[in-house]
């Protein structure tokens, strides 16, 4: 792969949870952790899936690379600028090459703007440029996402789903963004228009050169647009590797009983399979060992090992070959 | 029963109605009405200030004090014998200035401070500061003063300060009507609807009411004519559906 | 099918009033279907397939303007064995329809008098004989009364049970039955403080707590986490092995309706286009099918023999265009724009002519010029 183009380093974020009244009294406030220790890297022309259940922390990073939301530690780089340091104002001209789809279908659309204004708004944003050379560009860019021209003129209201989900794809491409955080691009949309947009998104990707962060609880279409995936559990990466080898040949235990909730049973199975109570990991009480040993079928089998829940060794990523890395004291045999 | 007929012609091909054809009747009926008052007092404006008017306003005629509307002048004359219908026109251009400057004074603070208008913007602007597309407009680079400027106020809040603007306009003449009655504003001689009706009570009871009753129901009727347009036009630039 | 069926629905149509554009949004356009006892049908759609609003029309949950204008709904659920009635009984009564080329361009109705109507004909159906789950069960809790207490006012106002205690015991065990984890402790918890799996199951034991004939269940699992959905797909599961209730399974998850549907109806554009066992809607390589159903399966990720093989220099199949706008049906099959199977020889007819349900193997009906099977007789 080409030289890298994003690289995340021990990120943390915390959120200040609402405590209860009498919390508040004594001044007390409960910190979660929503990211906690994340690093990855990300290459030009690759697409990296961020995957996990909702809460695991997946659409802040996104946030956080893009310098959306602050981070609490860590640094963030990108093309060798320092994210996670830059205030906002300097940030404004790194947006020219980092954007980011949003999940909800109407988030790049102003209401009361028409697809034409939308799209201008975009293209002049950050270069000066005469009304031919705008049209030319706004034509080319409706061609790049197959739009009809003829929708130039609709307000968002008017648009299908996927016509919406277009606008908003050629609006970041407007600005002339390589970097794209793609946050669940497809889940608000229709089976068959899903994908439409992710060929779309494929051929984006061939054609401009374009690198994604794939940000999706889709564990199927992640496997299908990225070249590797990474798994989050409660704010930290369990695994990470080629997409293939997570989706196929999965070291965690968490990542394959998540590729093996797709497989179609119709038998009870999949009940007993986790009939173990799964108990959920509480941030309040601090080093308690891996993160995902109350919900684990690999600690229940081997008789709740020790270490498994020993505060001083929660498990970190370590290299298993073929590239793929995986945090498990246990981890799955091929 | 009621009735829901679909008009012939392809659906694709049908541009969207417009805002006021899609209206309903009521609220066309509204705004009609409302349109029609401030055009009327627009022309009032311009006649009275270019002296155009059916009889001079401050011409005495002893003669015929509080004269019942007839032919002469069509609205009669006041306890000094002046022509009703001339000062009712004049006394628009005590409204004017200090209308459009309360208006103007009020934007100009809603933004900043001032309660009833700043309260309205500002609910909106939370409202749409929820909105994710305020966010991406900000992920997309747009510097933040743009974002207020261009994406709150003018695209969401401009039919929002119209609306305002018009109920500002019939309360400007409801504060200046009253002040004037109070003998606080435009003191006679000059015309204004306040002291007209002021003036003109002291004989209502003796039969003479039309001395007092032209200029009420002027501001009865223009009042009401400001609040419909108001009304009507917060009905159709800000439908539910929009938001 | 040799059974009487429970619930048959019968040229269902709902439609909404755009004054913006003087035209209506055909919602539900002729929806018929059938549903056994003991059976899950599930129907699956797109957005716009009008899956959602038939459900909504059955319960009388649709608002006017003008709302459901033809159709009947016989029901024979129920503790009376009188034998199905139907639940949209004296429509036309309330309604007045005038069609012109086939197609109803004028709606009079009197919503009040039909909505009062409804409400009486529907208040003993509603949540007893009939009870739904929803899409979003954290928004569908009362959010200031514990879960346990809601369960509990379900069983008292839908079963015989009077008794305070017996009503408590009855709704635990109803938790115990969803596989809800420590149901005592949960019983007294606000909705708040579950997890949306939590949630879902208190829903469906809520549901079930009325002990009804029909469950209609819209898109249950749609929202929920990879691992949660699969749960929740597998309790329906169990509970159907268990009580066998008759469930109408509304959802756009194909995958959840193969795990669970008996029968599939696949609707498109506001109208049935498929409906038939499971095992020949939606298995692999069975043939007939529809092109619409076909094209669906073949546009999922999954069904992809070598999902990297095909991300890395290969597309996945796509349908062209957009779903069908209902406030804009196309003349004709409504699918014709984006079917690649239309062949030169019936190009003319699916542009022109709306081709019939028809039967094209024993309990399998279709939509489609390609299959014109026999037309269905009553």
């Amino acid at each position: 792969m080409a030289r890298p183009l994003l690289e995340v380093t021990d990120l943390r974020k915390q959120y200040q949870a609402r405590a209860g009244m009498l919390a508040a009294l004594h001044g007390r406030t409960r910190s979660v952790p929503a990211v906690d220790g994340v690093s990855f890297g990300l290459s030009e022309h690759e697409t990296l899936g961020l995957v996990g259940e909702s809460g695991c922390g997946k659409t802040t990073i996104g946030r956080i690379v893009l310098g959306v939301t602050p981070a609490s530690s860590g640094r963030v780089v990108f093309d060798g600028h320092e994210i996670t340091a830059l205030r906002p104002r300097a940030l404004r001209p790194l947006r020219k090459q980092m954007q980011m789809i949003f999940q909800d279908l109407d988030a790049a659309l102003n209401p009361r703007m028409r697809v034409r204004d939308i799209l201008r708004e975009a293209i002049t944003l950050h270069h000066r440029l005469e009304q031919t050379e705008v049209a030319r560009r706004t034509s080319e860019l409706l061609d790049q996402v197959n739009l009809k021209s003829a929708k130039l003129a609709s307000f968002p209201h008017e648009l299908s789903g996927g016509e919406k989900r277009r606008v908003g794809i050629a609006r970041v491409l407007a600005v002339g963004a390589r970097f794209i955080v793609a946050d669940e691009p497809t889940s608000a949309l229709d089976v068959s228009i899903q994908a439409q947009i992710v060929n779309l998104l494929r051929d984006l990707q061939t054609r401009l050169g374009l690198s994604y962060l794939f940000i999706s609880h889709d564990l199927e279409v992640v496997e299908l647009v990225s070249h590797r995936v990474a798994v989050m559990y409660l704010g930290r990466i369990v695994e990470i590797g080629p997409a293939e080898r997570v989706a196929r040949a999965s070291r965690h235990p968490y990542t394959s009983i998540l590729w093996s909730s797709l497989v179609e049973k119709r038998s009870d199975e999949v009940a007993r399979n986790g009939a173990a109570a799964w108990g959920v990991f509480d941030f309040e009480r601090p080093g308690q060992g891996c993160r995902f040993a109350p919900r684990c079928p690999v600690y229940e089998a081997a008789g709740r090992p020790a270490i498994c829940t020993d505060p001083t060794s929660e498990p970190t990523l370590r290299d298993v070959g073929d590239g793929q890395s995986v945090a498990c004291h246990f981890p799955l045999a091929r | 029963m009621r009735r829901y007929r679909e008009s012939t012609g392809e659906v694709a091909e049908r541009s969207e109605r417009s805002r006021w054809r899609a209206a309903t009747l009521t609220d066309r009926a509204a705004i009609g009405y409302g349109l029609l008052v401030v055009g009327l007092v627009a022309v009032s404006y311009v006649l009275g200030a270019v002296g155009w008017l059916p009889d001079d306003p401050s011409r005495m005629d002893m003669a015929r004090l509080n004269a019942p509307p007839g032919a002469g002048h069509l609205l009669g004359t006041d306890f000094l014998g002046r022509d009703i219908l001339s000062r009712l026109i004049v006394g628009i251009q005590a409204y004017f200035l200090p209308g459009l400057l309360a208006v103007a004074i009020s934007l100009a603070l809603g933004i900043t401070g001032a309660p009833a208008i700043a309260s309205i913007i500002a609910g909106k602007i939370q409202f749409l500061r929820q909105k994710s597309f305020i966010e991406a407009a900000h992920v997309l680079g747009l510097p933040t003063r743009v974002i207020v400027a261009k994406h709150i106020l003018w695209y969401n809040c401009a039919p929002l300060l119209i609306i305002q603007a018009t109920l500002g306009m019939g309360e400007a003449i409801l504060v200046e009507t009253s002040l004037s009655y109070l003998g606080f504003g435009v003191q006679e001689p000059t015309a204004s609807w306040g002291n007209m009706v002021q003036a003109g009570a002291n004989y209502f009871f003796h039969g003479k009411f039309w001395p007092s009753t032209a200029p009420a129901l002027a501001i009865l009727g223009t009042i009401l004519g400001f609040h419909l347009l108001g009304d009507g036009l917060n009905r159709l630039l800000e439908p539910k559906s929009a938001s | 099918m040799t059974r009487p069926p429970l619930l048959e629905i019968q040229d269902l149509r709902t439609y909404f009033y755009s004054r913006a554009k003087e035209a209506f949004i055909r919602s539900v356009d002729g929806v018929s279907l059938a549903i056994a006892p003991g059976e899950t049908l599930g129907v699956v759609g797109e957005s716009g397939s009008g899956k959602s609003v038939t459900a909504l029309s059955i319960l009388g949950l649709v608002g006017g303007n003008p709302g459901v204008i033809t159709g009947a709904v016989h029901f024979a659920g129920g503790n009376g064995a009188s034998g199905p009635r139907n639940l949209l009984a004296d429509l036309e009564r309330y309604v007045s329809l005038t069609k012109h080329d086939g197609r109803i361009v004028a709606v009079a109705k009197d919503e009040p008098g039909w909505r009062a109507h409804v409400e009486r004909a529907l208040a003993r159906v509603r949540g007893k004989q009939i009870a739904m789950i929803f899409q979003n069960p954290k928004s569908s809790l009362n959010p200031f009364v514990t879960v346990g207490q809601q369960i509990s006012e379900a069983v008292r106002l839908h079963t015989g049970v009077t008794h305070a205690s017996e009503a408590k015991e009855r709704a635990l065990g109803w938790l115990e039955r969803v596989r809800m984890d420590s149901p005592r402790l949960r019983f007294d918890q606000y909705p708040d403080g579950l997890s949306g799996g939590m949630c879902q199951r208190a829903m469906i034991a809520m549901a079930l707590a009325s002990e009804p004939s029909l469950l209609i269940a819209d898109e249950p699992t749609t929202g929920l986490d990879a691992t949660i959905q699969s749960r929740i797909v597998a309790l329906l599961a169990e509970l159907k092995s268990e009580f066998g209730v008759t469930t109408l399974l509304i959802t756009h998850d194909i995958r959840v309706v193969s795990r669970l549907a008996d029968t599939v109806a696949v609707m498109y554009g506001a109208t049935v286009m498929e409906h038939g066992p499971a095992r020949d809607v939606l298995a692999p390589g069975v043939e007939p099918k529809h092109p619409y159903t076909s094209a669906l399966l073949a546009s999922l990720p999954s069904t992809q023999t070598n999902g990297r093989r095909h991300a890395v220099d290969g597309r996945l199949p796509v349908i062209r265009g957009e779903v069908v706008d209902t406030m804009n049906v196309p003349r004709g099959c409504r699918f014709h724009a984006r079917c690649d199977r239309i062949t030169d020889a019936i190009r003319a007819r699916c542009m022109g002519e709306e081709p019939a349900l028809a039967t094209v193997a024993a309990g399998h009906r279709m939509r489609c010029h390609l299959h014109p099977g026999e037309a269905r007789g009553g």
